[in-house]
């Protein structure tokens, strides 16, 4: 008789973090369906979510650890595996230097914990260099909004009246938004979107905007002027929370509207009309920036900018804007107090250190020049918790070989990925569904806690770091037996308990929601907001003090516009995901392959009219980093802005990141301008 | 007696629903012609229409149907097709005014919806919100209370002015 058992979960196919009811037969995961009850994504999932039952049950999931040998990878047991990897990462500290190891989360496996956990382990065994991921998505906008008003915000989407999004696409980016987004308009709020692709949420904007590519930081400033030349600015709040607003103002002046038209052509009439939707909406405006304008050379300030257009309105911490959410009281696994380890040089600190100040994050393009110079000290062994550098960080080449150069390279993940490959030691991984965790929702202020819903005997990323930590000497920082126990001691200063965690799988609010905190702050005598004046700040203390220019200005104008390059005429954008993959995962999951088998290049009619392309023709995109042979796919002429063209990245046979430039970037973020590629295209 | 209801001002033509459908229907792909919903996208009318079967009260395909192969589901009420019985002529997507059933190009029979056994697999994926199964006095409730915002606003308005 066969049993079927379910359980309230959270989704970890993409970092969003939706509700879902996993239905699991004789211990098997069998189908996973939204959770109804789920306050935030009521019951809704995307295809990903649901395909995660095929996922985790694939017969190519690695179950037994691999080595590397002359004869390629064998079988060895996890004991073994431990211990010989604990050995090198020790014998690498002592032949080079406490630093030449590191860690990088990547986000196959988890999102939350995972991150404070290789955070803790890395620093507890004497080494400050901490990857991941972020620093090519999120942490360029993390600087950004931290620097303006002093913490990552969430927009109160289901509450605002208007909606604007900067280069970001909800339904392939952030699901559960494009419900919230419409449960907004059901009751009459208005959709604004910027993109330089008509994309799917773009479908149902009052406004698109089709602004050229690295271009949105040029229209903030133009919105910006028009609000405060027809005083669409909440003053009260200007005066009392701002800092450097007659810095604002002056340089405001010379985006006029005729100026912005011909910059990012556009008709400037629809400046116009986005200030009249402000004007009506505020201050119930939500407004977000995404990775459109993060990847370009201008990505800090041109999010800077779109904030300011936030903070004018007064739409800042009101119900309908943009939050200055409370995260649950936890404690803390980081322990930067204790051993900061600047004196170490974290890779990336000394070239990025705005990004470090902020994020305490090392930089992965700095760490791949470093692997290679050994400047300023060697670089030798790395551990990677499910992240996939080989297909999805910039410059592919130049990863390879810093990869292959080093000494001493493990990677945990589900499936022998392109990263994996290149591995001493594969460690099998357990998923989300096979592992204890908690996981927060910002804006609603909800805690979850998922439960294992199926075993398979497989290491967890806690018992990675414990195990580590245990054969490095600094098993001292990792005393709780196993994530539940881990679990516990987080939440002891929420006042929740676990029990009340597992009773309600789909969520407890872990603290009222309050509005306009810094009001109630600055009555009190406390800094209203967490930057160092205390206020919302235009112009930068903290970049005032890294010696860049304070304001947000448009200063890093792309590459392509800049200083043009004949041999390369088009604009090669990228790093905008598509709803049914997360980055560079699911390609292995055959009925969504089956859906979308390869990438493609996306371009306007135009350009292929003149390339003398079609759908389907094969076409070679070269770039000053490399080349590829792709497929062609012709959009329609509202689609792309001409001259530009896409290709979605993480496609093994079409690596758009062999394109890529790692050394083109933001100066603040040092993000590369994934955006701004530029590139020449042949038919073949 | 519940059906799928549509909202094309809502729909974002992010296609979740025809993958969604097409692995409930398919068991092995997710690609289009395996769905039974399809999504339009009319770019020049600013226009996206998520369009799946009305299970009609008066079902044409149902009568037209030459091999009995079309019946209703005493259940949830969906017209559904038994393929093993199909003779793959066609006559159901002739018949059908909305061009809600498709042929099956392998097995050479007709598919269309048959509401997953009252679980729709494209509605709990409609990321959007724009699908939504539910009684059809939901559905009237739902879009009297938004028209009744913009009329009432503007009666309102009106009388002050």
């Amino acid at each position: 008789m066969s049993e079927l058992k379910t359980y309230k979960s959270i989704c970890r196919m993409c970092g969003e973090g939706c509700g879902i009811e996993v239905r699991v037969r004789d211990g098997k995961v069998e189908k996973i369906v939204g959770n109804k009850e789920d306050p935030v994504n009521c019951g809704r999932i995307c295809i990903k979510g649901s395909s995660a039952a095929t996922w985790v049950n694939l017969e190519n999931r690695l179950t037994k650890p691999l080595k590397k040998t002359e004869n390629g990878f064998v079988e060895i047991e996890l004991e073994q595996a431990m211990d010989e990897i604990a050995e090198k990462l020790l014998a690498i500290q002592k032949k080079y230097g406490d630093n030449a190891i590191g860690v990088w989360k990547g986000e196959g496996i988890g999102f939350a914990q995972n991150e404070e956990l290789a955070r803790r382990f890395i620093h507890a065994v004497g080494s400050p260099n901490y990857f991941s991921n972020d620093t090519q998505c999120y942490a360029g906008r993390y600087t950004a909004f931290n620097l303006v008003y002093g913490c990552w915000p969430q927009a109160d989407l289901r509450n605002s009246k208007l909606v604007i999004l900067w280069g970001t696409n909800p339904p392939a980016a952030h699901s559960y938004w494009t419900q919230q987004i419409n449960d907004a308009r059901d009751k009459g709020a208005k959709l604004v979107v910027i993109d330089t692709k008509y994309t799917e949420i773009a479908r149902q904007a009052d406004i698109y905007v089709n602004v050229k590519p690295g271009c949105d930081g040029v229209l903030a400033w133009g919105v910006i002027r028009e609000m405060l030349e027809r005083g669409v600015v909440d003053y009260d709040f200007v005066e009392k929370f701002t800092l450097g607003f007659d810095e604002l103002k002056a340089y405001a002046q010379t985006f006029t509207k005729d100026y912005v038209a011909q910059y990012c052509e556009i008709d400037g009439e629809v400046i116009s009309q986005i200030v009249d939707l402000l004007d009506a909406a505020r201050p119930h405006i939500t407004s977000w920036p995404g990775t459109g304008l993060e990847h370009q050379q201008d990505g800090v300030n041109s999010v800077r900018a779109t904030t300011y257009v936030d903070v004018l309105a007064g739409a800042i911490d009101q119900k309908g804007g943009m939050l200055v959410t409370q995260g649950m009281k936890i404690n803390n696994l980081e322990i930067y107090d204790e051993k900061p380890l600047l004196d170490l040089k974290p890779i990336g600190a000394d070239t990025h250190p705005v990004l470090y100040h902020m994020r305490k994050e090392c930089h992965t393009l700095e760490l791949m020049d470093q692997i290679l110079s050994e400047k300023p000290y060697p670089f030798k062994g790395l551990v990677m918790s499910a992240a996939n550098p080989a297909l999805t960080n910039a410059n592919t080449g130049k990863v390879l070989e810093a990869l292959s150069k080093l000494e001493l390279l493990v990677v945990k993940d589900l499936f022998l990925t392109e990263t994996a490959e290149l591995a001493d030691y594969v460690l099998p991984a357990a998923s989300y569904l096979e592992r204890e965790e908690l996981h927060y929702n910002a804006a609603g202020h909800y805690v979850f806690l998922s439960t294992k819903t199926s075993d398979k005997g497989l290491q967890t990323e806690y018992e990675l770091f414990k195990g580590l930590a245990d054969r490095m000497g600094a098993g001292s920082y990792f005393p709780w037996k196993n994530d539940h126990e881990l679990n516990e001691w987080l939440i002891e200063p929420s006042g929740l308990t676990m029990e009340q965690l597992q009773n309600n799988p789909s969520g407890v609010r872990h603290t009222e929601i309050e509005y306009k905190k810094h009001e109630r702050k600055l009555a009190a005598g406390e800094k209203p907001f967490n930057t160092p004046s205390g206020k919302v700040e235009f112009t930068s203390e903290i970049l005032k003090q890294y010696g860049y220019e304070p304001l947000g200005k448009f200063t890093y104008v792309p590459d392509y516009i800049a200083k043009p390059d004949a041999a390369y005429p088009y604009l090669m954008m990228t790093g905008a995901r598509k709803p049914m993959f997360f980055h560079g995962r699911y390609r292995n999951i055959e009925q969504l392959r089956k859906a979308v088998p390869h990438g493609q290049i996306e371009m306007h009619p135009t350009d292929a009219a003149k390339l003398n392309v079609v759908t389907g023709d094969r076409v070679r995109v070269t770039s000053r980093k490399g080349s590829i042979e792709i497929d062609v796919l012709v959009m329609n002429e509202k689609e792309i802005h001409p001259g530009s063209v896409q290709i979605t990245h993480g496609f093994k046979h079409e690596n758009v990141n062999l394109l890529t430039d790692d050394d083109v970037r933001d100066p603040i973020s040092g993000f590369p301008a994934l955006k701004s590629v530029m590139v020449n295209i042949e038919k073949i | 007696m519940k059906v799928i209801t549509m909202d094309p001002k809502k729909c974002v033509g992010c296609r979740n629903c025809e993958m969604a459908c097409a692995f409930a229907s398919s068991a092995k792909s997710c690609e289009r012609e395996y769905s039974n919903i399809k999504v339009y996208h009319h770019i020049e009318d600013k226009l996206v229409m998520p369009v799946t079967c009305f299970h009609c009260e008066q079902a044409w395909c149902m009568q037209v149907c030459p091999a009995n192969a079309i019946s209703r589901d005493p259940e949830t009420d969906a017209v559904c097709i038994d393929q093993s019985r199909c003779a793959g002529c066609k006559m159901c997507i002739l018949a059908c005014p909305y061009g809600n059933i498709h042929f099956d190009t392998e097995k050479l029979v007709s598919h269309k919806c048959n509401l997953c056994e009252g679980e729709p697999s494209c509605v709990t994926h409609c990321i959007a919100g724009a699908l939504q199964y539910e009684e059809i006095e939901t559905y009237v409730d739902r879009k009297r209370s938004r028209v009744d915002t913009i009329i009432g606003t503007r009666v309102k308005h009106a009388e002050q002015e």
